[in-house]
């Protein structure tokens, strides 16, 4: 009786294992499946690198280039990590070097506050203070790549802070007592030890909150004004994922413009598993070398 | 070499207390403008007005929310301890079980948006469920999988292993090792997990957008329904209605229960340190 009853556990776990491991598998293939339409029809180099996307019949022939949206994403996700890289990165630093324990059990969890916040809430934000402001300081339009990139960067950081901070306070467990004996002070240690030696870790921090950048929706699409134009700084821009969000509601199932959203969301997709592997494998190769 | 170091002092201090102050603006900020617009009638009544939503309260949205996020976590934690399950005392091959966690760590970067896209073609269209409770919540679900499956492994790698070894060694079967030392020793780390889990889920409204969530005031009365979530209200009342106070009493609602939850969570973290 206990065998089979072991068995049946087995036999549960395995199953469900494998319906989680599925679902990756079966997403991507959906995916895939319902964007061919538009890569047969259009092509998947204009796909990429048009520039015009003009989804419903006006006048001329539908134009479905992404290229403005791609650019997009990756403008206000390299500029967000850059703002959160400068702060997360000084932020643990203090947080490894400057308090102890104790106080540092108190500060972790109240920074990681900043994940809990709906994505919502930060557009909302957003919305009355960055935007607000940037029109105050003169701007006829506040939404732009710069708003979208400040919102973000406040979004990844606690992503970035918690990946530093880990390799960080393994460094400062490691150099302490050499340091302490040597007489050398705490912020020296911080300087010259301490950061040049997590330099890898801050790398695998960069990946991960490049990865949740680029795949946030709400908030960006909240400040970002929405208009499909090349991106510049102080300029409106459109994200791939708030081009889905907002066009799927009205584009007509089975519709080349349908398919074509799908496109954009597989395109998304690779891009982020892409990352996400690549971090995966260098995060597996420095832990083996020991370095996080 | 001095100036190096003090300048690193400076910019790590000044790091921190921007981001310290960032926390505290943040709720601050939602708190004290949102606080005004709540009250009882606002918690409990349905959305009114001619554009709907800039007047009554935001109670479909509330009950709509906690629908979904129940769901969503079931769906999660059934699937994601399953499979952490699998992986740390079913398992016997190293490559099997790196090769989940690998997947697992893909799809958690699978962005909100896709799954909502997924979910729709999926659930919403091919089995043909239309926009409903429970094709958003399993959205949802399917997006905080790999968060509660990557904490549920980690809790259960975490218990005892002499105590596992000793219970095995006795001939105690596997199943009855599990059900009695390991759940019991991982249960507050599964608490936390779904906690934390949970308020993802409840705060996420790209999933929801194609799925579930449509304007309307009522109650919702079965899973075949579709209903109104929190944070999808909110994007709502600031796109199209002109109820500034009302948004800031929803972002206010949902604040309070991250804050809520979020201090739960880490207080179980703590008992279990010490």
């Amino acid at each position: 009786m206990p065998k089979t009853k072991d068995r049946l556990w087995h036999l549960m776990a395995a199953m469900l294992a494998v319906l989680s491991v599925g679902l990756l598998l079966f997403l991507v293939a959906f995916l895939l499946h319902q964007s061919l339409p538009a890569i047969r029809a259009v092509g998947l180099r204009e796909l990429l690198l048009g520039t015009e996307w003009r989804p419903v019949i006006y006048q001329d022939a539908p134009q479905y280039g992404l290229f403005h949206m791609l650019l997009s994403t990756v403008y206000v996700s390299v500029l967000a990590v850059l703002f959160a890289l400068v702060l997360g990165v000084g932020c643990a630093l203090f947080l490894a070097c400057a308090v102890g324990d104790r106080l540092r059990a108190l500060l972790v969890p109240y920074i990681d506050l900043l994940a809990g916040i709906p994505s919502v809430v930060y557009g909302f934000v957003g919305l009355y203070v960055v935007v607000r402001t940037m029109e105050r300081l003169g701007r006829a339009a506040g939404e732009s790549i710069l708003a979208g990139s400040i919102v973000l960067s406040v979004m990844i950081l606690p992503y970035m802070i918690s990946a530093c901070l880990h390799t960080m306070v393994q460094l400062r467990h490691r150099f302490e007592g050499v340091s302490a004996a040597l007489g050398v002070s705490r912020w020296y240690m911080a300087a010259e030890l301490i950061l040049p030696a997590s330099g890898k870790g801050i790398l695998v921090s960069t990946a991960l909150a490049a990865g949740r950048a680029m795949g946030e929706t709400m908030a960006v699409m909240m400040v970002m004004g929405n208009a499909v134009t090349r991106p510049t700084l102080l300029g409106k821009g459109e994200t791939i994922s708030s081009l889905i969000a907002l066009e799927m509601g009205t584009a007509e199932v089975g519709s080349l413009h349908f398919s074509a959203l799908y496109t954009a969301g597989l395109v998304l997709l690779v891009l982020l598993l892409a990352i996400n592997i690549g971090f995966s494998l260098l995060r597996r190769k420095l832990n083996r070398e020991g370095v996080l | 070499m001095k100036n190096k170091t003090r300048f690193i002092r400076l910019w790590a201090t000044l790091s921190f207390l921007l981001v310290f102050g960032t926390v505290l603006f943040l709720f601050l900020y939602v708190f004290s403008k949102g606080a005004g617009a709540v009250s009882w009638e606002f918690l409990t009544q349905s959305p009114k007005g001619t554009v709907l939503g800039t007047e009554g309260g935001i109670l479909p949205a509330i009950v709509g929310s906690f629908l979904y996020t129940a769901i969503a976590v079931l769906f999660a934690s059934v699937l994601g301890m399953g499979t952490a399950l699998y992986q740390v005392f079913y398992c016997r091959r190293r490559k099997v079980s790196d090769a989940i966690s690998l997947i697992m760590q893909c799809m958690a970067g699978v962005p909100s948006i896709v799954m909502g896209l997924f979910g729709y073609s999926l659930l919403v269209l091919a089995l043909g469920w239309g926009k409903c409770l429970l094709a958003g919540g399993i959205t949802q679900g399917i997006m905080i999988l790999p968060f509660i499956e990557v904490r549920a492994e980690k809790a259960f790698r975490e218990v005892d292993s002499d105590l596992l070894a000793a219970s095995l060694a006795m001939g105690v079967s596997r199943s009855y090792t599990i059900r009695r030392i390991v759940l019991p020793q991982a249960v507050g780390q599964l608490t936390s997990a779904i906690i934390l889990g949970g308020c993802y889920a409840m705060g996420a409204a790209a999933p929801l957008i194609f799925t579930g969530a449509v304007i309307l005031s009522r109650v919702p009365t079965n899973l075949m329904q579709p209903a109104m979530a929190l944070p999808y209200h909110l994007y709502i009342l600031l796109t199209q209605g002109t109820s500034p106070a009302n948004a800031y009493g929803t972002a206010f609602v949902m604040m309070l229960l991250v804050l809520l939850s979020n201090t739960i969570a880490t207080f179980i973290t703590w008992r279990k340190l010490k």
